[in-house]
């Protein structure tokens, strides 16, 4: 699924956004129309964003346990480990060219 | 005869595929009369047709319930025992086809189930922003994320976040926080 290796960003959405809230909820879907017998557990995430022009918008989404546990592990593991690095580098004075 | 037409084995793995993907998997166009004239030929619509009905239904019926393999033997062992039912054949055909099928079934129908959007892919790079002071470089590490988020049959749509360290631990706090209720959640007795 996701590589936790080298960052490949090359963001498709041009405008970034500030994360003003995140709420989460730990949901089981138990029976459905098409399904009478579910019982899986799902994530699901509310995030409150805000754009440049100070616009404060809601997404919402869903993912699987696995999905969560692919995500954080990564995110924890290479954003911790990027930041460290970065942090380290803001103390050697580099010149722009 | 018609009827031994429609008690072979051989096209009924492919029955079973054909309405596996119209009913679970949201191909569209597979109609009864390809999955005749593909599969059983030599049989007449008029008795192709309650056939098929009858097949669909106990397919339904092992996914709805997402039977577990004594479950499935149970169910199949009385549909072979009742009056227009299947052969034995048939019921182990079936069988060897949940057996091989379930898993994707089960999730196509999560899927189904799930009509708020999914998070179908996340990206994330640091950046080191810089901002001068007199004539020094002063680098603060900035996090981008992006999330891909769309719902079922629908295009995605890109949402990029910003983090600096603090928000960053926030988010990371929270994300321990999900982990310790699933972890709860699972160490509990169904």
């Amino acid at each position: 699924m996701e590589d936790c290796g080298e960052p490949q960003l090359d963001a498709k959405s041009k405008v970034t956004n500030q994360l003003v809230d995140f709420q989460w909820k730990l949901g089981m879907a138990v029976s459905s129309d098409s399904c009478r017998s579910l019982k899986y557990p799902y994530v699901a995430v509310l995030l409150k964003v805000m754009d440049h022009s100070g616009q404060v918008k809601n997404k919402s989404f869903e993912m699987t346990i696995p999905q969560f546990q692919i995500y954080e592990k990564c995110s924890k593991l290479v954003i911790i480990r990027e930041m460290q690095i970065k942090i380290t580098t803001r103390y050697h004075t580099c010149q722009k060219d | 005869t018609m009827a031994g037409e429609l008690e072979g084995s051989k096209p009924l793995s492919g029955l079973l595929s054909g309405l596996a993907q119209e009913a679970f998997h949201g191909h569209q166009g597979i109609t009864e009369e390809l999955l005749r004239s593909q599969l059983y030929p030599d049989v007449s619509l008029e008795e192709f047709r309650p056939f098929l009905a009858k097949m669909r239904g106990i397919l339904k019926s092992i996914a709805s319930a997402d039977m577990d393999f004594n479950q499935l033997e149970a169910f199949l062992t009385a549909q072979t025992k009742k009056q227009g039912g299947i052969t034995c054949d048939q019921a182990a055909v079936i069988s060897k086809f949940w057996k091989s099928h379930k898993t994707k079934i089960r999730e196509s129908l999560m899927n189904q189930s799930r009509w708020d959007s999914g998070l179908r892919g996340l990206s994330w790079r640091v950046d080191g922003k810089s901002q001068s002071r007199h004539s020094a470089q002063i680098h603060t590490p900035v996090a981008i994320m992006e999330l891909e988020i769309g719902k079922s049959g629908q295009e995605s749509e890109f949402l990029c976040l910003e983090f600096d360290e603090v928000k960053v631990n926030e988010v990371l706090k929270k994300l321990s926080e999900v982990e310790e209720s699933i972890s709860t959640l699972i160490s509990q007795p169904s």
